[in-house]
């Protein structure tokens, strides 16, 4: 699992590349970190290469979304897959975030 | 009408292969031998095509001509693909080159491998050599085709090209005898199936009554297992890949599609936020008689919920119930046990 952060603008952008489980959670959470310390701007999840995500992984993305409520910022998750799509909708991920394909 | 009475075989040191095994094989049969490795039937099905002689018991083919395609293709790599197909009607059965090349290619079309006709084999995929053995055998005119394990050296593509083009005999009428590991594909395309077991033949019948309704525990026991995908878990350092690299075997030979994000997912769920680790941990996949996906989880030295827990991770459930139609927990003695049935409402292909 690798996590790429860059930034544009006033728009930070991790993607998010392979697999989001529980062994690599732990990683990411510190990776994201620069996303919350930039939670009053607008945050995009890339997840155009993020092939699988558990809970564990859902979880990280709460927090970033919780940091962005807190500091006025916005998340914006990018270009799911279908099985993670359906993820996001058993969980109610799909009405708490704002999620664009294409 | 092929008849073999009390087939034995012994091998030096005292093997025995083969244990009074008989059998008649009647025109137009597709008959698939299954079993474990080492149960005899590569063994049957080279006595009958006379590679072996067996220890005792006789092999009466009658009139047959019998074609034998083997694991390893057995193509000849210097000639063309047409040459293959022709070599044996030219030089052994003395057809003129042209007949036979007409012939070739008609067979050829037969396999689907028409284009390649002047190809050479090491430019082929193993599928398409495979064909070209199936073609080549075809060549000689057989009346019983023998199969000796004939997709398993292939990857699943090339699986399906030669369990197509078998399809295609089975249809026309073609006498086969085919020895495989591939049960979903014996089960399709049989009229009769024949489990083997420690050189003997345990239980025949029509695919349905031998997967479905078996009578002896033995082939109750080979069918459910290799249906099933175990693994075990006995502490938390747990091997989640090796897990997974399993799941997807199993689902690329159950043609589960992506199937696999699913089980791999509750398998997770389960691992990481549910299972207490009292004890090993037992996982069973399998399809079950609704042809269902079903998932047997034993958590052992274990008497509280695991899923039913008050203390339950709130996503995780979520992620659960959304992928299992039901999920029921069941206490046996010291042990836990969860019988899932994994939803199919989600299913892509």
């Amino acid at each position: 699992m690798e996590v790429k952060i860059t930034e544009q603008g006033g728009t930070m952008t991790a993607a998010f590349i392979g697999r989001l489980d529980t062994p690599a959670s732990l990683d990411v959470t510190r990776e994201v970190q620069p996303l919350l310390d930039h939670a009053d701007r607008t945050l995009v999840l890339d997840c155009k290469d993020l092939t699988y995500i558990s809970s564990s992984g859902l979880r990280i993305f709460l927090t970033i979304r919780k940091a962005a409520a807190a500091k006025g910022g916005k998340v914006i998750v990018q270009d799911i897959c279908d099985d993670i799509r359906q993820v996001f909708m058993m969980t109610g991920f799909l009405n708490l975030f704002e999620v664009r394909n294409g | 009408m092929i008849q073999v009475s009390h087939l034995s075989k012994e091998y030096p040191g005292g093997v025995k292969a083969l244990r009074d095994v008989s059998l008649e094989i009647h025109p137009g049969e597709v008959i698939s031998v299954i079993g474990p490795s080492g149960c005899g039937k590569s063994t049957l099905v080279r006595c009958i095509e006379g590679l072996e002689a067996p220890t005792s018991g006789t092999v009466d083919t009658g009139d047959s001509r019998l074609g034998m395609v083997f694991q390893q293709f057995n193509v000849f790599p210097h000639l063309s693909v047409l040459d293959n197909v022709t070599l044996g009607p030219v030089k052994i059965n003395r057809i003129p080159k042209a007949e036979a090349e007409k012939k070739g290619m008609d067979l050829l079309r037969l396999v689907g491998l028409a284009e390649k006709a002047q190809a050479m084999p090491d430019s082929l995929s193993g599928g398409q050599k495979q064909r070209v053995g199936i073609a080549r055998c075809l060549s000689m005119n057989p009346d019983v085709l023998l199969f000796d394990e004939p997709t398993s050296a292939l990857d699943q593509t090339m699986k399906t090209e030669v369990f197509g083009v078998i399809n295609e005999l089975a249809k026309q009428g073609m006498t086969m005898l085919i020895v495989t590991h591939e049960l979903e594909f014996a089960r399709k395309v049989s009229t009769r199936v024949v489990f083997m077991h420690d050189g003997e033949i345990c239980e025949e019948g029509a695919p349905e009554e031998v997967f479905e309704r078996p009578q002896k525990t033995l082939t109750r026991i080979f069918i459910r297992n290799r249906r099933s995908l175990l693994f075990q878990a006995d502490s938390r350092e747990y091997d989640l890949y090796k897990f997974n690299a399993d799941i997807e075997w199993f689902c690329q030979r159950n043609h589960l599609g992506k199937k696999y994000f699913t089980l791999e997912l509750i398998t997770e769920e389960l691992l990481s936020h549910f299972l207490p680790f009292t004890g090993p941990i037992h996982f069973r996949i399998f399809l079950n008689e609704e042809k269902k996906l079903a998932m047997e989880i034993e958590q052992e030295n274990c008497s509280s919920p695991i899923v039913d827990s008050p203390d339950a991770d709130e996503i995780a459930l979520m992620i659960l119930q959304g992928l299992c139609a039901s999920i029921q927990e069941v206490q046996e003695g010291d042990s836990r046990f969860l019988h899932i049935v994994v939803n199919d409402v989600y299913d892509q292909d």
